[in-house]
């Protein structure tokens, strides 16, 4: 079957068995490094000392090939702060393991794992923000989503929300002044953002240009920070969490995000999902990936082509299309709020002959669309031009910031959890993953294309399964409790194929019915930090156009 | 240089075509016999021709051309633009004011108008303000030659397509004085592109006019006209006029090609790149600054269509009787506005570095490969 992922023989990593991850050969593998062990839901966790963090995570990474961080999670105790770094690999992502850093209440001071995992460099970061954790040898320990001024950390538990805050546009005091990095050198300075014509959003980046050359490129980001961790961390489990992933990545991927809760919370409280609801689940998410991949080749079109071309126009006009089957669906356009703990919130809208009918018609149209596309865009000598060998990400580089999604797969990498981790009803079908080995805009322009052609084949392999299922077995919901509480102290980590890449939510449960750490590991978060590795070297308009298709929303990236 | 260069150009074809070119014969170098507009008007009114009335009459007469421009700006850019987009992008624009929208037009001047003149902090004043002023009378005065049919012709000066070129190209000293006069780092990028890319593209664009001006044997607008009445083919009842385009397409091509650089146009709208530089040059501009750039920019489109409609397809010829050339001349114009639209809908930027490319290294050669084969064409066979 076209799933079965070509697996590389990863035996001589230490402890990959017939039967899986042999966690007892990891411990002897990092032997005196480990000082505990923890049991999560999805992996074990080993206990490292603070000062020995990128040992650890170097021996993982080398011996026994965990080669994706995936997250990083930081968070309080009564006794102490603790730091999670979520280990993966790319070749296999069933294959997890945690390594848990604690660090004392009075100096929370740990390694950093940045010599080890480039992208350890952002998520401690915000870690250092929000929760205060110090990390030492990081090369750059500054704040990342509040502004530099910002007084407390607000993830702890001792921080003071009273507290005044003063906070100045210092970045935008003088955007005008004098920016010479070496004493002769001609560079100049360019605030791009936060409101410019490319930016998508309220992202910065702050531009040294030699030229018409990028020199130096530093995204700023957080100004569309709204404290989502924290606003789950004071929901509860069974209906108030899930409206607020439909705000992460808003551009209509609304339901593959409720999908990363809800797997991760029905893992945490053990759940069932009749099969059923997994396929209607299955059918929308591809729906709602069918609509961002639109809108992300249009925005790109936007970047390359200029405003208000044909290309964004005609890829609106088809993304409405499937809004409108995704409006009959769940009664929303963006915010669907349509999944639920154990299923999915109703069955699909009557009378279901004629819902069928349109989502065939959708399928059916949808191939000469995306010729057309082809023919305008991709088929376009000018486009290649642009795009064919610019903003080059290295599978190696993309790897070390952990890069998912298109972008990871654009750079060649074949990685996607709903093959390679599988849930919902992905397994049963028959589908592709999509890899592009250029490492190029253009390779990443492609895969996003030709996965609305494989999103099309799962949904109307979906439609072909409803239409077919007996009416008395249609379950939509398993049986839930009312209120959730999950035992106390128990931990999670789970991700899902967002449209953007691996979307993971990692929660704790203290017993209550509401999280005791909630966070978010978001996949443009992840992504937008290759730019810099990108578009340093190259011209502004690649910059911009590397940055397109990169396919960021700000709202998961600041969250 | 421009002047050297057609210069140069005409006494080659002199020489190699030693008075034997036919048009050249029966245009001659040294008549005047072409009325224009002032002349027109002078003598409808009865008024002599002292130089007080040569002077007068040559104001209204330019007056009565430039509001016809600028009522076709009005028209085309602020209505126009939008139907012909929306019809690209499968859309409907504007059509809830007047009929077909077109009340829009009157809307959009009194908003543009109105809205706050913001000089920015540290601009260069009178190179600020100057800027815009210079950019629309560079296009506004091209015209000024442009034999529109109909007797529609201010002046007739026998080097005419060599002051449209000249007068045209000034308005890149109004780009970069826009560009660095803003105080602004994405102006200031934006002029320097507009900048490269004027001198990168003025060169061939002038170069493929000389290849018309071999075929034709003048510089006067009027005569370059007169020679392309003549008949290419008859197809039977059908006949096929010697318009520049038909008989030198290469020439046509390259020329708009390199006129869409020249309006700045995709794939050659470097210097304004709203995504890449926000608005290039005119991001600091507003209010009515802002509407002398924008229309600056839609002059030089339709100067670059009449332009081509004079050098490749005939000036106001066409079917009907004479009087009906002045139609002609704007459907041509229009024309070529639906082109640069159409490109501008359909077609990827190209990139800075290889904007310069594609102007120094194919263009250029391009043309001056042109230009030869004309000249050895014209040589030959005359």
């Amino acid at each position: 079957m076209s799933l079965e992922k070509p697996r590389p023989s990863t035996t001589d990593h230490v402890g990959v068995t017939e039967q899986g991850l042999d966690y007892e050969a990891l411990a002897d593998l990092l032997g005196d490094l480990v000082v505990g062990r923890e049991s999560h839901i999805n992996a074990e966790g080993f206990v490292v000392r603070p000062e020995r963090v990128a040992e650890a995570l170097g021996r993982l990474k080398q011996q026994a090939g965990f080669d994706h961080c995936s997250c990083v999670t930081a968070q309080e105790y009564d006794d102490r702060f603790e730091s999670i770094y979520h280990l993966k690999k790319y070749a296999d992502p069933t294959q997890e393991v945690s390594v848990v850093v604690p660090t004392s209440r009075d100096d929370p001071r740990s390694q950093s794992g940045n010599s080890v995992f480039r992208t350890a460099d952002w998520h401690e970061r915000e870690a250092y923000d929000l929760m205060g954790i110090t990390y030492d040898e990081h090369p750059d320990l500054r704040r990342i989503l509040l502004p530099e001024t910002w007084q407390g950390h607000p993830l702890r538990m001792d921080y003071d929300q009273e507290q005044p805050q003063v906070v100045t546009f210092r970045e935008h005091a003088n955007p005008l002044k004098e920016d010479h990095r070496e004493d002769d050198a001609d560079t100049m300075f360019v605030n791009v953002g936060p409101h410019h014509p490319a930016t998508h959003g309220v992202l910065h980046l702050k531009t040294v240009l030699d030229g018409e050359t990028v020199a130096d490129v530093d995204p700023d980001i957080g100004y569309l920070h709204r404290c989502e961790e924290q606003m789950c961390q004071q929901s509860t489990y069974r209906h108030q969490i899930m409206p607020y992933p439909d705000r992460w990545d808003y551009i209509s991927a609304g339901i593959l995000n409720e999908w990363a809760y809800a797997r991760a919370a029905e893992d945490l409280a053990g759940l069932e999902v009749p099969e059923y609801a997994q396929v209607i689940r299955t059918m929308s998410a591809e729906m709602c990936r069918i609509a961002a991949h639109l809108l992300a080749l249009g925005t790109f079109a936007l970047d390359v082509y200029g405003d208000f071309t044909a290309i964004f126009m005609y890829s609106t006009r088809d993304r409405e299309v499937v809004q409108n089957l995704l409006e009959d669906l769940t009664g929303q356009r963006l915010m669907f709020n349509y999944l639920r703990l154990g299923g999915v919130a109703w069955d699909l809208p009557e009378p279901r002959e004629e819902y069928f009918e349109k989502v065939r018609d959708f399928l059916d149209d949808l191939p000469a669309k995306l010729e057309e596309y082809h023919d305008l865009v991709t088929g376009n000598e000018i486009f290649q031009l642009r795009c064919v060998n610019t903003g080059v990400l290295e599978p190696d580089v993309a790897k070390s910031y952990g890069a998912t999604g298109p972008v990871a797969r654009g750079s060649g990498i074949d990685y996607d959890l709903r093959r390679d981790d599988p849930y919902g009803y992905y397994p049963e079908l028959d589908w592709d993953v999509v890899t592009e080995d250029g490492c190029d805009n253009y390779s990443r322009v492609l895969v996003r294309m030709k996965e609305i052609e494989e999103s099309a084949k799962i949904i109307g392999q979906c439609v072909d399964l409803l239409e077919e299922w007996p009416e008395e077995e249609r379950e939509i919901q398993s049986n839930v409790p009312r209120t959730l509480k999950p035992d106390n102290d128990t931990e999670v980590y789970r991700a899902v194929e967002a449209a953007k890449g691996e979307l993971g939510i990692y929660m704790r449960s203290d017993g209550t019915d509401t999280p005791a750490r909630f966070k978010i590991r978001s996949p443009c978060f992840s992504n937008l930090q290759t730019l810099p590795e990108m578009s340093t070297g190259e011209y502004i308009p690649d910059l911009i156009a590397s940055l397109g298709s990169l396919d960021i929303v700000l709202g998961e990236v600041d969250r | 240089m421009n002047w050297g260069l057609l210069q140069q150009a005409n006494n080659s074809t002199n020489g190699s075509g030693n008075g034997t070119n036919a048009t050249n014969a029966s245009g001659g170098m040294g008549g005047g016999e072409v009325q224009t507009l002032p002349d027109t008007l002078a003598s409808l009114l009865g008024l002599g021709d002292g130089p007080l009335v040569t002077f007068v009459m040559g104001i209204v007469a330019a007056g009565l051309v430039a509001s016809f421009l600028l009522t076709l700006v009005a028209v085309s850019g602020i209505w126009g633009k939008r139907k012909i987009t929306a019809a690209f992008t499968d859309r409907i624009a504007v059509n809830r004011h007047g009929p077909f929208g077109l009340l829009i037009i009157v809307a959009d001047a009194v908003r543009l108008l109105s809205k706050e003149l913001i000089v920015p902090d540290g601009a260069d004043r009178p190179a600020y303000d100057i800027a815009p002023i210079i950019m629309v009378s560079s296009a506004l005065l091209g015209f000024a030659v442009i034999p529109m049919g109909s007797g529609i012709q201010l002046a007739d000066p026998e080097a005419g397509l060599v002051y449209v070129f000249a007068v045209a190209s000034i308005a890149s000293v109004g780009l970069v004085t826009a560009g660095y006069a803003s105080n602004n780092k994405f102006s200031f990028l934006g002029g320097l592109r507009a900048v490269a890319q004027n001198i990168a593209y003025e060169i061939p664009l002038v170069v493929t006019a000389a290849s018309v001006v071999i075929f034709a044997g003048s510089l006067r607008m009027s005569e370059i006209v007169a020679a392309q009445s003549a008949t290419l083919v008859s197809l039977g009842p059908v006949s096929i006029p010697a318009w520049y385009a038909f008989v030198n397409p290469f020439a046509f091509v390259l020329f708009v090609a390199a006129n869409l650089a020249e309006v700045g146009r995709n794939p050659f709208d470097v210097p304004e790149a709203p995504t890449e530089i926000v608005a290039g040059w005119q991001t600091e501009y507003s209010s009515v600054y802002f509407v002398l750039c924008y229309l600056s920019e839609f002059i030089h489109i339709f100067l670059g269509g009449a332009i081509i409609a004079t050098l490749f397809l005939g000036g106001p010829a066409g079917p009907g009787p004479e009087a009906l050339g002045f139609v002609w001349f704007v459907l041509k114009m229009l024309a070529v506005y639906l082109f640069t639209q159409w490109a501008r809908s359909a077609v990827p930027r190209v990139r800075i570095d290889q904007l310069i490319e594609i102007g120094w290294k194919g263009m250029l050669v391009l043309s001056f490969a042109n230009l030869l084969l004309t000249a050895v064409i014209v040589g030959v066979a005359f």
